[in-house]
């Protein structure tokens, strides 16, 4: 179970009001603390099961990262890289959000 | 039948209320009364008979239909009234007029009111500012109210409500007075120097933008140089202040011609500047500025910019700098700071080198994380290679959409306080950027608010420096300033940039 979940292509991402989001592993370690999470030598329960709970993420907030993380998967390697569409209301959460999962 | 008039009619009005009583009184008796009161409201003085210039009068037939001009199209002209009948004799046309009052002509003459009379809330015309005095009123109390119940829960509310006037200092006043005068006045050159300004207030030249020359009206002898355009030559003056930072504002002027900000505190020019794109004379000198923006090189470049007077200012020697690469010209010696620094020989007429900017050299890249730290070791192993993707953080993306938003403007420092540490010093470097006129990186003009590269560049410039009198000397030494960019990510660096820059060059 455990060795599968290290090697399984996706992750799951719980928001603190118990949405999950299904993203690639790849994505999600855009984030510098879902990369220190899901390291497969720390041993974090994260790490063994694929499934990171952010406790202070909401939904929302969670779901625009997400689509975050994967803007950035596509547009890597570009160079004319388009904007991405934040709403307003919901930009400081974000900015909160960014802080804590560091990307 | 004329009872339902409520005044006996003026003279005038006799032969009009019989003609129109036929009519209505076939629909109903409401529209009788209506008629009649339209008549008396719209009864005006008798005057002069009408000029009318048609063909199409309703008597008009074969027999009057006079010979055509020379012109052919040419429209009739006749005074008298709209039925056709020519003034000859005033006092024979009264009795014609009281012969012909029985004939209904099937058109209501009413006048302009009676449309508009039925749409206004208010028959009475005395009332209308009376409603809209309660209208405010009642606006009025309620934000008298909303500030009643918020002093009870905060203090700084009344300041904000805008029902406490903050009284402004007396130079700012001086100076709203001076740009409504130029406004007022048609006046172009907006001189605002000396007016001990330690920073420009908000909402002062935004008005500028809308400013229109009048027409000048001059004595006949009417020459040629009488005409002139009535396209304002916007000039700005606010030499000899104390402003420390330039407003995002001023970058709004869209078209501003000449810019003065000689001897003031200025620590930095923001790249904002480079919106000002007819700006054609910018003077900086007697400042504190390091640097330069390096928009003001692409105002150079691909800009109107013709004359810049940046010295004296405590700018960066090139020989005390730290060099990443020499730009020598194709030719001489390559990375040796002697051939670089002086131009190359030439002969016969001035090539255009000996006019345009010269790159001389570019200094050494900072990178800043996404923090806007600056990061010590630019390509250590700790830094994975997906960082070098021109992909903005997250971070980065939402300061940007705080910044969009309308309600970011609106935040006070005070506000801001309590939001927790962890944004606070973003925000507040959000807010900066944003009140500066915001940033566009210099090599993908993405908008920006935190610099993840900059390096500056050494650029001679000297023949614009004295305003294109003439070109370089051959084997003149040359003068680099430098100009510092700003990158927004860590793709857009010097190397990135000349191909990028190369795209433009084939594009222009």
């Amino acid at each position: 179970m455990a060795s599968s979940a290290t090697e399984s292509e996706f992750v799951t991402l719980v928001s603190g009001d118990g949405f999950e989001f299904v993203i690639p592993r790849s994505a999600a370690c855009v984030s510098g603390t879902i990369r220190r999470m899901l390291e497969p030598s720390s041993k974090f329960a994260e790490a063994l099961t694929g499934r990171c709970t952010l406790e202070n993420i909401s939904g929302i907030v969670l779901e625009k990262v997400c689509e975050y993380f994967c803007y950035n998967e596509k547009n890597k390697n570009q160079s004319n890289v388009p904007d991405m569409e934040i709403p307003a209301e919901l930009c400081l959460e974000l900015l909160m959000a960014a802080d804590y999962l560091d990307t | 039948m004329d009872n339902e008039v409520p005044l006996p009619p003026p003279r005038r009005i006799r032969h009009r209320s019989p003609t129109k009583t036929p009519v209505a009184s076939g629909s109903s008796l409401r529209k009788t009364y209506q008629l009649s009161r339209f008549d008396d409201r719209s009864s005006q003085p008798s005057s002069d008979p009408a000029l009318f210039s048609s063909d199409d009068i309703p008597a008009s037939g074969l027999e009057n239909y006079h010979a055509p001009g020379p012109s052919g199209s040419r429209k009739r002209r006749y005074r008298g009234t709209w039925w056709g009948e020519m003034v000859k004799d005033p006092k024979r046309k009264r009795a014609d007029f009281k012969e012909k009052r029985h004939v209904d002509s099937g058109v209501w003459m009413g006048s302009d009111e009676s449309g508009a009379d039925s749409l206004l809330p208010s028959e009475d015309p005395s009332m209308w500012g009376e409603e809209l005095l309660n209208d405010t009123s009642d606006a009025a109390t309620v934000t008298m109210t909303q500030g009643d119940r918020s002093t009870t829960h905060s203090q700084p509310w009344p300041q904000r409500s805008g029902l406490k006037k903050v009284q402004e200092p007396k130079e700012h006043q001086a100076a709203r007075n001076i740009v409504n005068e130029c406004l007022e006045n048609g006046q172009d050159s907006v001189d605002l120097s000396n007016c001990y300004l330690k920073m420009v207030p908000s909402g002062l030249l935004r008005p500028l933008q809308h400013l229109t020359k009048l027409p000048a009206i001059v004595e006949p002898p009417v020459t040629e140089d009488v005409y002139s355009s009535l396209q304002p030559f916007l000039r700005l003056f606010l030499t000899g202040n104390s402003l420390q930072s330039v407003p995002g504002e001023l970058f709004e002027l869209g078209s501003l011609k000449v810019l003065s900000l000689r001897y003031n505190k200025l620590t930095e020019i923001p790249p904002a500047i480079r919106k000002l794109t007819l700006l054609q004379e910018v003077n900086l000198a007697v400042n504190r500025l390091e640097c330069l923006p390096w928009e003001l090189l692409w105002l150079i470049k691909k800009g109107d910019l013709k004359h810049m007077v940046v010295r004296p200012n405590p700018l960066m020697q090139i020989h005390q700098a730290e060099i990443a690469q020499w730009h020598s010209p194709a030719g001489t010696e390559p990375d040796s700071p002697e051939g670089t620094l002086k131009l190359r020989d030439y002969e016969g007429p001035a090539p255009e080198e000996a006019w345009a900017p010269i790159h001389v050299a570019t200094g050494p890249v900072r990178r800043f994380n996404m923090e806007g730290m600056p990061v010590d070791a630019p390509a250590s192993a700790s830094q994975p290679a997906p960082q070098e993707s021109r992909v903005p953080s997250l971070r980065e993306a939402s300061l940007l959409a705080c910044t969009r938003s309308v309600f970011f403007d609106q935040v006070s420092d005070d506000e801001m306080a309590d939001y927790p540490g962890l944004i606070l010093r973003l925000l507040r470097q959000a807010k900066d950027v944003w009140s500066g006129g915001g940033r566009s990186c210099s090599v993908c003009h993405r908008s920006f608010v935190i610099a993840r590269t900059q390096w500056i560049e050494w650029w001679d410039c000297s023949t614009y420096e004295n305003g294109l009198k003439g070109p370089r000397c051959p084997g003149e030494k040359l003068r680099p300033l430098p100009f510092r960019r700003f990158g927004c990510s860590w793709a857009c660096v010097p190397n990135a940039e000349t191909d990028q820059d190369g795209q433009d060059d084939m594009a222009l």
